[in-house]
């Protein structure tokens, strides 16, 4: 592996890249703006200039000192150079450049959303001078509503272009455009012409200032009172990863975490504004619907009631006359516990599997440039399809088809239904009219629907946000993720209901399922691991005064 | 040293009155288009041997060798292109106008030679948004070729035909860098590319691309009729052959005028101008980028090596702006920044910064509230968004950098008398500078 050393440390890198890269591989932090290593190169904020020796192309043990500065984005790393970018030279350069960016900047950061997250504050911090000497009037340039999402402040923007670039490299649109010249000129969109691609919301993030801010998030939370945590994408069968940040106990936004297999660095405008419907609407109570009323109760009994139900109707309408409805929008771990469960009082019992939401075809993004396909929107909208057939092929026979439904149960073959309905109904009222026959009809959402409205027991359940598991994505990819909010009471993860029926011992959790699941056979959810986000804490030093 | 006479302006009278545009047939008869069949009959390396041992440097600013250029094309890449910088924006520059107004054919017949010599297949010449006239004038001189066999045709002895088109600008100082035009030739934005790729590999639409100046080519003719000795007799050793100087501000009779290069500005001046008017105060040898020249350097020599020898940038486009004792210099350098921070392209952030604070900061001072600090401050914007190498893509922060630089330091005085005697830090003298 070819090595060069950066300010005295040695970095090494595989194939060819550029210095910039090679660093930020290597923990290596050199600052930078316009440079975004999934979009072509521009080298045009110059905060990342560098100075380097190179090895003589004649003589390769002998140093060459380049003259000018060049930039680290865009010059190619070679075996054996030395950079240095704390060089007087470059740090005057890293404090000018600093300066010009500051000096048309509003500093509204105590009403900026990107306040806490800026590479203009952090970069300011550490390569700025601490007071301006500037003593004109500053460039004024309005704010302006540029998408259905997206707001644009123009008087912070540092015209890095990176959200120009996004537009015409990665949704393949081209909504944004630079307009005017010199220090007047703007980002903007043409007249009529908004930005409204669907995957509009990353030009926020790639942002590296305020100046492109999420009119979703717009001041409903300081960034540095948000929690972060991992997470699988619950809004389509890509299983794109994300961040999901909240604060006590709430979610504010949703960010794309980089996976360079999946999603990249982006997620699609549904991903980012789909999570809503955590905290909308959500069931407040179990519930049992005797001869005449509704009664409310706590899960010690309703689990009792649950098993009371099925051995009941076990023993009177026989084997075989229970059925198990999954839900591709369930964790593994979850219908794998209820299969289990339901086959225990039942080992004759049918398990079904609700349909998909297929929306339209794959939507298919290029850069229209290279035809490289930059990202994609599953039709299938899904995030557990896999894993709910792979449940199903694990406990092999007596599994239903959609399809056969109906007639099975027109037959009057089943006495009991329990319906894994998460919170993403699609066909509620489809299958309640499906269902409706069987007599007794057990349902565990985390929201009311006609589902639940005439169901016989209702069970709330958690949101993928409130739970643990796996989602096995289009190509059978697994992934994990953890809770990240707590549910609203009386919630429970349907995987804690079934595990406490099973009576398995000690606490549930997600991963405690994947071992057993493994002990069962499945031998790959030993060894799924859990993603950590780490924050970027940077200790600052300080000199005695 | 051996200038006997117009060259390149051989054809065009001294005398206003009796300069008319030249057609095709006048051209044929004062013996144009024999230097192109001299060179269809020469193989095409020796051509650029030719080039390169006249030791033609571009006319254009930079003052590249021409040959040398030419042979970083990659052998065996094709299609070629030629994009002849006819941007000419340059303030104080007027010298390719001149030439194209009366002579065009000269330049088409340097695109054949030159475009034979490199085997070209398409020439655009990139013409200055603001040259209706001048545009006109070359449309009509390519029909001209065209019907006469220069173009269109293919290159003796090769399957390659070679066209050649004007395409106009849209008024973009930036347009006359070459990877700025180049991007602006290709339908987009006007914003110098980062190099590497060099345009000689990947230039217009990607493809291997000369860049020369209006002048450089219109030398060529020359060149292959007289042989690059004879060229070589003119000038000085570094900077061979005749030039083009267009001369403006207080002088007697501005205009363009040829002499080789080397010759004494003074000279330039007494010879063709008429003289100065008034007491000779300072002079900007080529275009506002360049810098300026002192009150003792009157006699600076007019050459590639100006740079070196005189503390400014270098010759530039040979655009001589003289000002005498009567201008305002604070307020010269304010319209020079202006001009920049009004064609700085805005990519690079010292130069979008840099220019406009520059100019905010000059336009204080010229309204009477500069104070001491301002003028160290104008000095080191300047120099970080410039002076140090590779600050910025291309150079026009450093052309913006010379002019505020070398004006400071050869008239300091005519700064600091405007400057107040400092007030309390912080405190600002209101009111700030206007707007550009």
């Amino acid at each position: 592996m070819p090595t060069m050393e950066v300010d005295g440390k040695q970095i090494s890198w595989e194939g060819k890249k550029m210095i910039l890269q090679a660093c930020l591989d290597n923990g290596v932090e050199l600052p930078h703006y316009c440079y975004h290593p999934g979009m072509s190169i521009v080298a045009s904020c110059r905060i990342c200039l560098v100075e380097i020796e190179s090895p003589d192309p004649k003589d390769p043990a002998k140093l060459v000192r380049v003259p000018k500065l060049v930039p680290s984005c865009q010059t190619p790393a070679v075996p054996g150079m030395k950079v240095y970018s704390k060089s007087p030279k470059a740090v005057a350069n890293q404090k000018a450049v600093m300066e010009f960016l500051l000096i048309n900047h509003p500093l509204d950061c105590p009403v900026c959303d990107q306040a806490g997250e800026c590479y203009l504050q952090d970069y300011s911090f550490k390569y700025g001078r601490s007071e301006s000497r500037f003593d004109e009037n500053k460039a004024k340039k309005p704010k302006k509503d540029i998408g259905k999402h997206v707001v644009l402040y123009s008087d912070r923007c540092i015209m890095c272009t990176r959200c120009v670039r996004f537009t015409r490299e990665i949704s393949g649109t081209g909504e944004l455009a630079v307009f005017g010249r010199g220090h007047k000129e703007e980002i903007d969109v043409f007249q009529g012409k908004p930005l409204d691609n669907p995957l509009s919301g990353n030009v926020i993030d790639i942002c590296p200032v305020g100046a492109l801010l999420d009119k979703d998030f717009m001041f409903t939370q300081r960034v540095w009172f948000l929690k972060t945590t991992p997470s699988i994408s619950p809004f389509g069968s890509g299983g794109e990863n994300i961040l999901i940040q909240h604060n006590q106990g709430r979610i504010y936004r949703i960010k794309p975490r980089f996976n360079a297999e999946i999603n990249k660095w982006w997620i699609s405008d549904d991903i980012r504004y789909g999570w809503q419907f955590v905290h909308e609407n959500r069931l407040a109570e179990l519930r049992v619907a005797d001869a005449a009323h509704a009664l409310p109760m706590a899960w010690e009994q309703a689990e009792a009631r649950l098993e009371q139900t099925l051995l009941r109707s076990v023993s009177e309408r026989g084997q075989g006359s229970t059925l198990l409805m999954l839900s591709p929008f369930d964790t593994t771990e979850e219908m794998f516990l209820a299969a289990r469960y339901i086959r225990k009082v039942d080992p004759q019992a049918a398990i079904g599997l609700n349909m998909s939401r297929i929306d339209g075809q794959d939507q298919v993004f290029t850069n229209p440039t290279t035809g490289q396909v930059t990202y994609t929107i599953r039709a299938d909208k899904s995030p557990n399809r896999s894993g709910a057939e792979k449940m199903r092929r694990h406990f092999g026979d007596n599994i239903v088809m959609f399809n056969d439904l109906a007639s099975q149960i027109a037959s009057g073959r089943y006495a009991t239904v329990v319906l894994l309905a998460d919170a993403i109904g699609h066909n509620d009222d489809e299958l309640a009219a499906l269902l409706s026959p069987i007599a007794n009809r057990i349902v565990l959402s985390s929201r009311p629907s006609r589902l639940t409205g005439q169901a016989t027991m209702v069970l709330p359940v958690c949101t993928w946000a409130e739970k643990s598991g796996v989602y096995e994505n289009f190509e059978g990819r697994v992934q994990a993720f953890e809770k990240a909010i707590e549910p609203p009471e009386p919630a429970r993860a349907a995987g804690h209901v079934f595990w406490n029926m099973l009576g398995m011992p000690g606490t549930y959790s997600a991963a405690q399922v994947r071992q057993v699941m493994a002990d069962h056979g499945l031998s790959e959810y030993a060894a799924v691991s859990i993603p950590v986000h780490h924050e970027k804490v940077e200790l600052m030093e300080f000199s005695p005064l | 040293m051996a200038f006997s006479g117009p060259v390149l302006l051989k054809r065009i009278p001294n005398d206003p009155q009796q300069r008319k545009l030249l057609r095709y047939a006048d051209y044929v008869a004062t013996g144009g288009y024999a230097s192109l069949k001299k060179a269809w009959g020469m193989p095409a390396e020796d051509i650029i041997k030719l080039v390169v041992d006249s030791g033609l440097r571009g006319r254009g600013g930079a003052g590249f060798p021409c040959g040398t250029k030419w042979t970083f094309l990659p052998k065996e890449s094709f299609p070629r292109y030629l994009a002849v910088n006819f941007d000419e924006s340059e303030p104080g520059t007027f010298k390719d106008r001149y030439l194209s107004d009366y002579d065009p054919h000269v330049l088409l017949e340097g695109i054949a030679i030159a475009g034979y010599a490199n085997k070209i297949s398409t020439s655009y010449i990139y013409i200055r948004g603001e040259y209706h006239k001048q545009a006109k004038i070359l449309e009509e001189a390519l029909l001209e070729a065209y019907a006469n066999g220069i173009f269109g045709q293919k290159h003796p002895g090769t399957d390659i035909v070679h066209n050649c088109y004007v395409h106009r600008g849209a008024g973009a100082y930036i347009c006359g860098e070459e990877t700025g035009l180049l991007e602006s030739l290709e339908g987009k934005r006007g914003w110098p590319r980062i190099k590497p790729p060099f345009p000689a590999v990947a230039g217009a639409f990607a493809k291997p691309t000369i860049i020369n100046n209006v002048e450089t080519l219109a030398c060529l003719p020359y060149i292959l009729e007289h042989g690059a000795a004879w060229f070589k007799s003119m000038g000085t050793p570094s900077s061979a052959g005749p030039k083009l100087f267009g001369v403006s501000g207080h002088v007697n009779r501005p205009g363009v005028y040829e002499d080789e290069l080397g010759i004494k500005m003074s000279t330039l001046i007494d010879k063709y101008c008429g003289g100065v008017k008034g007491k000779y105060r300072a002079a900007i040898p080529g275009g506002v980028s360049m810098g300026i020249l002192g009150t003792d350097q009157f006699d600076a020599q007019l050459d590639f090596d100006i740079g070196r020898k005189y503390n400014v940038l270098g010759l530039g486009t040979a655009g001589v702006i003289v000002m005498n004792d009567q201008t305002d210099l604070v307020v010269m350098l304010r319209n020079i920044v202006r001009f920049f921070a009004h064609e700085s392209c805005g990519q690079c952030t010292p130069c979008r910064e840099g220019t406009a604070w520059m100019h905010k900061m000059l336009s204080r001072i010229v309204a009477g509230y500069g104070t001491a600090k301002d003028f160290d401050l104008l000095l080191e914007v300047g120099l970080s968004m410039g002076s140090m190498p590779g600050t910025t893509i291309c150079g026009l922060a450093d052309g913006a950098n010379w002019a505020v630089k070398t004006f400071l330091q050869k008239f300091p005085e005519d700064f600091k008398k405007r400057l107040k005697r400092d007030v309390v830090p912080g405190v600002t003298l209101t009111p700030a500078g206007a707007a550009v």
